[in-house]
């Protein structure tokens, strides 16, 4: 097992990982930026090394620097966590030829999974329904409109080098697809540095449903089933939850079939997450992989009983698979709502400055997963997720009335957060109906029926 | 000069101390009053090798450090921080001599120390001018990004 271990991210995943190292009796260094001087991960470290100015650019994506800091620290490995350079197959590379163990897959596997239209090549090789689309890179304007033509609009235009829901555009006909080409090869270019695009048929209100998957080096994966993720403001997921509403026990078994099968078609090793659209008719189709752990790996834990951080660690040391993850089954329902430093009632404007006051719920089935604290400063630098709030309930309704009254009681002023909006779907019918697909925080937020009044406690601070 | 005058005086007194200041100038309201300490006894604590942010230059620094008898104000030291994560060697060699030592003048272009990252030597260059004040980071280890490595007047 490793004996020290280089966290190389920040916020709550760098906490995260953290914790997962000290329970299993191994040392961690921590790397940050000055902006992060006060942040719980430094603090909570046994080691820490200030790595650049507060830009990701000056800090957190610079490899030589956390290289430098992993030798001065004479660590064994290094957790990327999720963001920055978790999915950076250079990175990977790297830490092979320094010898410090990068934990998650090698970066063979990441470079084959993580060129977004070279994965959907691969899907189509091991047999794994895609979206219709491209056969590859679309070069130019007219075969962009000559395969709209065949596949059907609406299409959506894909950076190859984007993800996470970066990098899209849509096209409802042929004159804005003409705009949408040029704009979204620029888009690219500047974003990612690589403007190659392919095109997908837009599949129209679908279910974002995902498998996680493990896999131990000595040949052996197992999927800890799905989480549905279609509850997502432009693009980006905000509330996540395991099982699917929409599954059905066969329906797992295929996917979670195709889901094993294509990360072994690529040799993939430690914790990785197929995605897929799942479409009215429940069909569904392959859309990217992501090979790193996910924010949303908590709602996975709580429902096959398996901690995935320590279960990264343990693969990548070279120990087998646990026998409890590799026979893990689902059991009680998982939710989970990801806290924004936004503010809801402004068109989730970020919110960042200083909490002056943090309370957060507890109780039987309630996990918060935060880095934040009464005093802390949330930095403008970064994404704004200051919290993770996860329920867990015997039944998916139980999961629901928990996260509603668990909401209701988290309390945190000086700053604007989402809090307000997560109890307010907490509360709506279509959502506790488990009838919501992408297009459903659209739907609702431009109904204006969303009660955003917060109804928090007052605590007498 | 009143009772209340003193209190505030005291508090100023105080006030320096904590933050470890040398000189201290007020004037409000046709009232002036300008506080200096002495050096006697006094000897400030080079920062610590674990600390976070680099102090920032402030209006008054304390330079019992070097050692100087107090007699006028003293000039707020520039500081020559380390622009990357490695080792700190003030010699280009382990036998060779340090490229530059307290008193030295350096301009701009003057390299000031090696830092070892990756197996790569990397050096330092002052980009300020002036003459040394205080090597601050110690021979052969590990400094951080931003760390303080010298300290010049």
């Amino acid at each position: 097992m490793f004996e020290k271990v280089l966290v190389a991210n920040r916020g709550e995943i760098a906490l995260r990982v953290i914790r997962a190292c000290k329970e299993l009796g191994i040392r961690t260094l921590a790397v940050y930026s000055e902006a992060d001087v006060d942040s719980l991960h430094v603090q909570l470290a046994d080691e820490s090394i200030c790595i650049g100015a507060a830009p990701s650019t000056e800090s957190y994506l610079k490899i030589d620097r956390i290289m430098s800091a992993a030798e001065i620290g004479d660590v064994d490995a290094i957790h990327p966590g999720y963001g920055f350079l978790a999915e950076n197959p250079h990175f990977a590379e790297v830490c092979e030829s320094c010898n410090i163990k990068f934990i998650g897959p090698s970066s063979q596997a990441m470079q084959a999974m993580g060129d977004k239209n070279a994965a959907r090549a691969a899907a189509r090789r091991a047999g794994v329904p895609v979206t219709p689309g491209s056969e590859g890179i679309v070069e130019t304007e007219s075969d962009a409109i000559k395969i709209a033509r065949k596949i059907g609009y609406p299409v959506m235009i894909k950076a190859t080098a984007g993800g996470g829901g970066r990098g899209m555009r849509m096209a409802h006909n042929e004159p804005s697809l003409q705009s949408a080409f040029h704009s979204a090869r620029h888009e690219a270019e500047k974003a990612f540095g690589n403007d190659q695009v392919y095109l997908e048929k837009l599949i129209v209100n679908p279910h974002h449903v995902e498998f996680q998957i493990v896999a131990d080096s000595h040949g052996r994966m197992v999927h800890l089933g799905e989480r549905d993720c279609s509850i997502q403001r432009r693009n980006q997921k905000v509330i996540e939850e395991c099982p699917s509403p929409l599954m059905t026990s066969s329906l797992r078994k295929k996917m979670g079939h195709a889901a094993i099968k294509l990360a072994k078609s690529v040799g993939y090793e430690n914790a990785g997450t197929i995605e897929f659209l799942v479409d009215s008719n429940k069909h569904f189709y392959f859309i990217e992989m992501n090979t790193r752990i996910q924010v949303e790996h908590t709602i996975t834990e709580e429902v096959y009983g398996c901690d995935l951080v320590k279960e990264q660690i343990r693969i990548a040391a070279g120990e087998p698979l646990s026998e409890h993850v590799a026979r893990a089954t689902p059991r009680l329902h998982a939710i989970e709502c990801r806290i924004n430093a936004e503010d809801p009632a402004k068109d989730f404007q970020p919110t960042p400055g200083r909490i002056d006051f943090y309370y957060a719920p507890g109780g039987r089935g309630v996990r918060i997963d935060s880095h934040v604290y009464t005093g802390y400063t949330v930095p403008p630098y970064y994404d704004s997720l200051i919290a993770k709030i996860i329920t867990v309930g015997a039944t998916r309704i139980n999961a629901i009335e928990r996260m509603r009254r668990a909401l209701d009681e988290y309390y945190i002023t000086g700053i604007k957060t989402t809090v307000p909006f997560h109890a307010a779907i907490m509360r709506n019918g279509e959502f506790r109906a488990g009838n919501y697909d992408t297009g459903f925080i659209e739907r609702v937020m431009s109904s204006g029926k969303l009660d955003l009044t917060s109804r928090p406690i007052r605590l007498r601070e | 000069m009143e009772p209340k005058d003193i209190k505030e005086i005291k508090t100023i007194i105080d006030l320096m101390k904590k933050n470890d200041l040398s000189v201290l100038e007020i004037e409000k309201e046709g009232f002036r009053i300008k506080v200096q300490r002495g050096s006697s006894g006094q000897t400030a604590a080079v920062a610590p090798l674990q600390t976070a942010v680099p102090p920032k230059a402030a209006l008054a620094s304390t330079d019992a450090a070097s050692g100087l008898p107090k007699a006028t104000e003293s000039v707020p030291l520039r500081e020559i921080v380390s622009p990357m994560v490695g080792t700190f060697y003030r010699a280009g060699s382990p036998d060779g001599s340090p490229f530059v030592d307290i008193g030295k003048t350096i301009t701009e272009e003057t390299v000031v120390c090696i830092i070892e990252a990756m197996k790569v030597m990397n050096e330092i260059k002052a980009e300020t001018s002036g003459v040394i004040a205080e090597v601050v980071a110690e021979n052969g280890k590990p400094v951080q990004f931003g760390q303080v490595l010298f300290k010049v007047r």
